[in-house]
């Protein structure tokens, strides 16, 4: 065994921890949401109360799940009502999503929070009517990354397949600009989140993002005008108040995808690492015990007798104050010591 | 909803070791991973973005195809966001481009240059000279890496190396022989064979056949006693080396017959199990049959040291060659540590449910309310849900619940984990029950 000398660290001058941001662009286009596989990617399940989109037909072991998508209104909103379809779902998914995300008033009547187009949560400007997208923690990892979500929606008249363009005659792009890591968000019980601005309108919030659940909250109020927002195959159209009133959910996840012509964002991995300042001073571990260390009693890496002694840094063992071995660091290529230098080895743990 | 706390005989740990089957076919110049075919995409040549007989790490971009324009094409930028933003100072609004990673259609990291010195791997190294880090960024660039990150195995012929001449090593596999020249002699204590310079020869003059396995196939180790290489033509083993003494020596275990035969029971290389290296010196012909399979497509006739031509290794087809095919086959070595916990459920505990349900419909729950407390009733009946035999009639009343979930609790009382069944267990009033919980970590 190589010669043991254990150098003892000093927690306040030879550790410190850091922690590092690693992020990933995550691109969307809309031809994954509708096109590519003729919704072979699109799962929907018989509880109807959401659907999920898939990069890849889902059938296959290759899929990643993406997103699911669906919908909801409060029941005070004007569209709420008994008659309409899955009626009771669409009040609860609004609820529960409210309730996760945003926590209660405190009122007796109606304590549930409503999604806002603002930050203050003051029961103003409330958005009643919303789609709700949930991001897999496959792409948003620990947290999306503030200030760098986007997404790009189609409010033209007409309902056709997306590749016509129809859809997308005129565009909608919602970015949440005001956040930021330091601003511009608000922190609530399902974390923190922004405000999704219509790029070039007059500060027109429609939409929501919360940033560690995932989950992007957008307003039906986007696609108010048009007049064929969804379109079932031998039947009239409807409009997007009609769709939500009268469509199902999955119907209704249905429009929303043939609507989004793109959609990006920035995830966000912590890594956190400690560091340790491993200090080699000029007058140690300048010989070794490995049994190739000499050869007829002579150091081996030395040319001339008188010479200094010298030898050649591999390995840093890490040690608990019993003195057992926790972790190696290695160095690429071994290091020269001899008494005339100092070296400081700066080993970094990442967990 | 009341807490039950772990003793210490219900959490142990243990480990969880697993033996994955690996098999790699080599077939004129194409390597394909446990018999997986290519998968052709809707948008892209390959759905995994990486080619047949390669890991895709993460799995990431599937069916996603490399557009130099961002996701869209916008031709007006390629930075995420690619459009024009609104920049709010009161009332008054600006618009401006932000800045970012570049956007080709395809997931990818990113990372910015900060005083952790993070990077990735093929950025460049720290050495002062050489790095691409220190001149090439500044603080707060943005670094980026791109998916798919794939690995697959790589055959490497050495040829002509003498150990002694200057200027040595050239080519990458040489280096890489070099490196492995200590690992060698280190398990020299298993067999000869491995040593570099033993009675069986001198490696550093030999011609050697390296393929290297990346660790993401096998894990920790190669599994002793697991490796098989068969050498083919025209689908007809003509030789088989297996490790059969389980200490890193590939014995021939199969040949020809006739004049070939006498080479069973040959040792033509070694195993590195650890480093996952197989290394083959054994230079006996096989087979008459003279194929393109020498080094730089020269006619020779089926060698060990010619094993896996094709496999990542510069050699091009050609359709001579195409009567060769070869395969390996292995057991990798994985350990999983395991957390098994015991959650006991009690006669006489765990017995009621606060599920709205569990109680009789129709019921006033309150008893009795003022502005200083709340009562309630104490005469609640619980719906019986025990099953009767007959048809139609309703057995007598027991006390049960069903089981659907176990909840896990960290001292602070955080839920931290939650067990659910596959199907709802029946508990009875004077039934013990106890859950296996198990968790890889």
């Amino acid at each position: 065994m190589p010669v043991q000398n254990f150098e003892n660290l000093d927690n306040n001058t030879d550790v410190t921890t850091t922690r590092t941001l690693l992020h990933e662009v995550i691109p969307l286009t809309g031809t994954i949401l509708s096109g590519a596989y003729a919704d072979g990617n699109i799962k929907n399940y018989t509880h109807g109360m959401f659907q999920s989109v898939y990069d890849y037909p889902y059938l296959s072991s290759s899929a990643n799940h993406i997103f699911d998508i669906t919908m909801g209104y409060d029941e005070t909103s004007p569209l709420s009502s008994s008659s309409s379809t899955q009626n009771a779902k669409k009040v609860n998914l609004y609820n529960q999503f409210s309730q996760v995300l945003l926590g209660y008033t405190g009122s007796t009547t109606d304590g549930v929070r409503k999604f806002e187009n603002d930050l203050t949560l003051d029961g103003i400007g409330a958005m009643k009517e919303c789609f709700f997208l949930s991001f897999s923690r496959l792409l948003v990892k620990d947290q999306i990354k503030k200030g760098s979500f986007s997404i790009t929606v189609g409010t033209g008249d007409l309902w056709s397949e997306p590749s016509s363009g129809a859809p997308w005659d005129s565009l909608s792009t919602l970015i949440d600009i005001s956040s930021s890591a330091t601003a511009g968000t608000t922190n609530t019980i399902g974390g923190d989140y922004g405000l999704l601005y219509v790029s070039g309108g007059a500060n027109v919030v429609q939409g929501l993002v919360f940033y560690q659940a995932g989950i992007v909250v957008l307003s039906a109020s986007i696609w108010d005008g048009v007049s064929q927002f969804y379109h079932t195959l031998g039947s009239s159209s409807f409009t997007a108040q009609q769709t939500i009133v009268s469509a199902s959910i999955s119907g209704s996840a249905d429009a929303i995808r043939h609507r989004v012509k793109d959609l990006s964002f920035n995830n966000t991995t912590e890594i956190n690492s400690k560091i340790y300042f491993c200090r080699v001073p000029h007058n140690k571990y300048n010989y070794s015990s490995n049994p190739t260390y000499t050869s007829g009693s002579k150091i081996r890496v030395k040319e001339v007798a008188s010479d200094t002694p010298r030898a050649y840094i591999t390995t840093v063992g890490l040690y608990n104050s019993q003195n057992e071995l926790l972790a190696t660091a290695k160095v690429s290529e071994p290091l020269m010591k001899d008494p005339s230098n100092e070296l400081i080895l700066r080993v970094r743990l990442d967990y | 909803m009341s807490y039950k706390k772990f003793t210490e005989n219900d959490i142990f740990l243990n480990t969880m070791k697993a033996y994955p089957k690996v098999n790699f076919f080599v077939y004129a110049g194409n390597v394909y991973y446990n018999n997986i075919p290519t998968q052709i995409g809707n948008r892209n040549t390959t759905v995994r973005n990486a080619p047949e007989g390669y890991i895709s790490l993460y799995e990431y971009n599937i069916d996603r195809p490399d557009v130099p324009l961002g996701s869209t094409g916008d031709a007006d930028g390629t930075r995420i966001p690619r459009f024009s933003l609104i920049a709010e100072a009161g009332s008054v609004k600006t618009e401006h481009l932000k800045t970012g990673p570049i956007d080709r259609g395809r997931i990818a990291p990113w990372i910015s240059k900060d005083s952790a010195r993070s990077s990735f791997k093929t950025v460049g190294a720290f050495v002062v000279g050489k790095s691409a880090y220190n001149s090439e960024f500044q603080y707060g660039d943005t670094l980026q890496g791109s998916y798919p990150l794939s690995a697959s195995i790589t055959r490497e012929l050495v040829t002509d190396f003498r150990a002694t001449t200057p200027g040595y090593p050239t080519t990458s596999g040489e280096r890489h022989y070099v490196a492995l020249r200590n690992r060698l002699d280190f398990y020299a204590v298993r067999s000869l064979h491995y040593k570099v310079d033993s009675p069986y020869g001198n490696k550093d003059r030999q011609t050697i056949n390296l393929i290297s396995i990346p660790s993401i196939f096998y894990g920790t180790k190669i599994k002793p006693g697991s490796v098989s290489l068969k050498w083919m033509i025209t689908g007809s083993v003509i030789g088989e080396l297996r490790d059969t003494r389980e200490n890193g020596e590939l014995v021939q275990v199969s040949g020809s017959t006739g004049i070939y035969s006498p080479d069973v029971g040959k040792v033509a290389g070694v195993v590195l199990y650890d480093e996952g290296i197989v290394l083959l010196t054994g230079s006996w012909d096989m087979n008459g049959k003279q194929i393109s399979i020498g080094p730089g497509g020269t006619y020779a006739r089926p060698k060990w040291i010619y094993f896996g031509v094709g496999a990542h290794d510069g050699h091009t087809y050609d359709p001579t060659f195409a009567s060769a095919s070869f395969s390996m086959d292995f057991k990798g070595h994985t350990e999983t540590q395991v957390v098994s916990m015991f959650a006991h459920a009690k006669r006489g505990e765990t017995n009621y449910s606060n599920n709205p349900t569990f109680l009789t419909y129709g019921q006033d729950h309150m008893e009795y309310t003022s502005s200083h407390s709340y009562e309630q009733r104490s005469d609640l009946l619980i719906k019986n849900t025990v099953s009767s035999s007959y048809s139609d009639y309703s057995a007598s009343f027991h006390r049960q619940v069903y089981v659907s979930r176990v909840a896990i609790y960290d001292k602070l009382k955080n839920l931290v984990g939650v067990a659910t069944l596959s199907n709802p267990v029946l508990k009875k009033e004077d039934q013990d029950l106890s859950f296996k919980i198990k968790l890889d970590i």
